[in-house]
């Protein structure tokens, strides 16, 4: 049981990232962003570049993978968001889905479709907690996890640009009205969410092993998922949501660890996020009416 | 009068390729407070969005405090001294009532934080009410309360004018006293305010002039003494609802006074009914002459 806890909050936590990013999106912009997952990927391998082959550290390769990519979430906001102004809210979403194509394409002309791999930023065995071996890089994870937490609230909550973030997620055209720079918050939202998703994919790379383009789009609709069962609009149910994942996928392949079926854990988590939508389609902590319908 | 706060000079404006407005010009003083009435469609809203720059003015000026603001974003105006008291009210209903203040004082609060502090202190001071839910979520207050949230987060930024618009829109009539209520006592202050408002009879209470609007252009604009009601009640089409103190209305209930108990032969009773409407002018006059008289105010 208690390697069930172990495994399930350590992947957890990574689901958690993924679900913040698509919550402050989501609540800045009112629209899921179905690239963030591969932009995330897109960071991954420009770390690989820098740290692999041009021998750079491991925290150098993995803030400048995290700043382009926060520059292209910002860019996409600036050149595709802000024009799409009035529109409805499916139509950006379906242009994130055309960034994801992009992006996928552009990775799989530079890099290829061949695997890479990316090591942790520490070497070393890790922990036995439990009976599971925890290593160094998963044990930061679940730091940065709720570091990144804690941050997110103190901004929000305390500083004046994180009201107005806050603001212009309830009423965008009243938080106009009181002075908050709208477009520099929906910039902040896009930035943000995928400069986060490239530091849940940086965490997650060492224990993946090797990845390829496209590899990680399973991990990010797990943060879907932790997302909706969280309610979409609130970033602390984003985490507890994302604990929730990560409990009842390590939970189900423990159950079915002998039947050998393929996929189970993918199975068991989409059967969570049906009976999320079907019982409680606001989810743990969503407000019951979205705005964004 | 003094050189004006607010000037809109010549302005077209519209929604996509159908122009709505047709060189509209207004001008607001320090210390008024300025009506904008008009039908549906008038281009009552409009004229608020283009102050606000929610909606670009297709030629013509906007300027605040003599400063050409035309091509300004609407965050940028409110950071010059334009206050909102939007539609609907529009409070942040998961915020407390301070962190809605706090947002109300976003430009404030960059251009010098220290002003914040007495700023907080004079709403609370004006605004008993909200200091007691100050820590309460603004959604879970009722509507007037909510209103008088919004008129005070317009205020805390100290601006220099407030676009108030149809503050009694989805409100019941008991909420819409309270919140004219709550705009007369700000009205006293010297705050230059731009109403818009359906509800004319609750607006001709709290208002310095009146700028009628009628198909996108200004079909009379003067002080309140000089409007005359009959008028304004024809362009409206709206005779009744101006109260007792209007003459159709207070003609209207004299015919019937007269018609039903005494059941009077339908061919004297066009008399005293023109008898009535003779006396028209006098209750018109003491009505704008009372209303004028208490609304003296430092300006």
């Amino acid at each position: 049981m208690g390697e069930v806890f172990v495994l399930g909050a350590i992947a957890g936590g990574i689901y958690g990232l993924f679900a913040v990013a698509t919550v402050l999106v989501y609540r800045g912009s009112g629209v899921l962003n179905f690239a963030q997952g591969e932009v995330g990927t897109l960071g991954l391998f420009l770390a690989v570049w820098l740290i692999n082959d041009h021998g750079m550290p491991w925290v150098v390769g993995a803030l400048a993978a995290v700043v382009v990519t926060t520059a292209i979430g910002v860019l996409f906001e600036r050149f595709v968001v802000r024009k799409m102004g009035d529109a409805p809210r499916v139509s950006v979403a379906v242009a994130t889905v055309g960034l994801l194509l992009f992006v996928l394409s552009g990775e799989l002309v530079r890099v290829g479709a061949s695997p890479k791999s990316l090591p942790g930023p520490f070497s070393g065995n890790g922990w036995r907690i439990a009976g599971v071996v925890v290593s160094p890089t998963q044990a930061l994870s679940l730091v940065v996890a709720l570091g990144v937490g804690v941050a997110l609230a103190t901004l929000l909550r305390r500083t004046d640009f994180g009201l107005g973030v806050l603001a212009a997620a309830q009423d965008p055209s009243a938080a106009q009205l009181v002075g908050v720079p709208v477009n520099r918050v929906s910039a902040f939202v896009w930035g943000a969410g995928a400069g986060l998703s490239t530091v849940a994919c940086l965490l997650v790379a060492p224990g993946l092993g090797a990845f390829a383009p496209g590899a990680l789009g399973r991990l990010f609709l797990f943060g879907l998922a932790a997302a909706i069962v969280g309610g979409l609009t609130s970033l602390p149910g984003a985490f507890v949501g994302g604990l929730v994942v990560g409990l009842v996928e390590a939970s189900s392949g423990r159950i079915f660890a002998e039947s050998s079926l393929p996929g189970v854990k993918t199975l068991a988590v989409f059967i969570l996020l049906l009976v999320t939508l079907l019982v409680r389609p606001h989810g743990l902590f969503g407000t019951r009416e979205s705005r964004h319908g | 009068m003094s050189e004006p706060v607010l000037e809109i000079e010549d302005v077209d404006a519209g929604f996509g390729a159908s122009q709505i407005l047709f060189g509209i010009n207004l001008a607001v003083a320090q210390g008024e407070i300025a009506g904008v009435l008009g039908l549906n469609g008038a281009g009552k809203s409009v004229t608020m969005k283009v102050i606000a720059g929610l909606i670009p003015a297709w030629k013509g000026a906007v300027r605040l405090n003599g400063r050409d603001i035309t091509g300004l974003a609407p965050e940028q105006r409110v950071g010059l001294g334009l206050g909102h008291v939007p539609q609907g009210r529009q409070v942040f209903p998961e915020l407390t009532v301070e962190e809605n203040l706090r947002l109300g004082a976003y430009t404030l609060r960059r251009r010098d934080k220290s002003r914040y502090a007495p700023s907080l202190a004079a709403t609370w001071e004006r605004f008993p009410k909200l200091y007691e839910r100050r820590r309460q979520a603004a959604g879970t207050m009722s509507g007037g309360e909510q209103a008088a949230l919004a008129v005070a987060r317009a205020l805390i930024n100290e601006p220099t004018v407030v676009l108030v618009d149809e503050p009694s829109a989805g409100l019941a009539p008991l909420i819409v006293r309270d919140v004219f209520d709550t705009l007369k006592q700000v009205a006293t202050t010297g705050v230059t305010m731009i109403l818009v408002e359906q509800n004319v009879a609750a607006a001709l209470q709290l208002v310095d002039t009146v700028t009628l609007l009628q198909t996108g252009t200004v079909a009379w604009h003067g002080p309140l003494a000089e409007l005359d009601r009959s008028m304004l009640a024809t362009r409206l089409g709206i005779g009744r609802m101006l109260g007792p103190s209007t003459a159709a209305a207070a003609n209207k209930r004299a015919v019937k006074k007269k018609a039903v108990p005494e059941k009077k032969p339908a061919a004297k009773k066009a008399a005293p009914a023109k008898k009535v409407a003779a006396k028209k002018t006098v209750p018109q006059k003491a009505a704008a002459t009372k209303k004028a008289a208490p609304r003296k105010r430092a300006t």
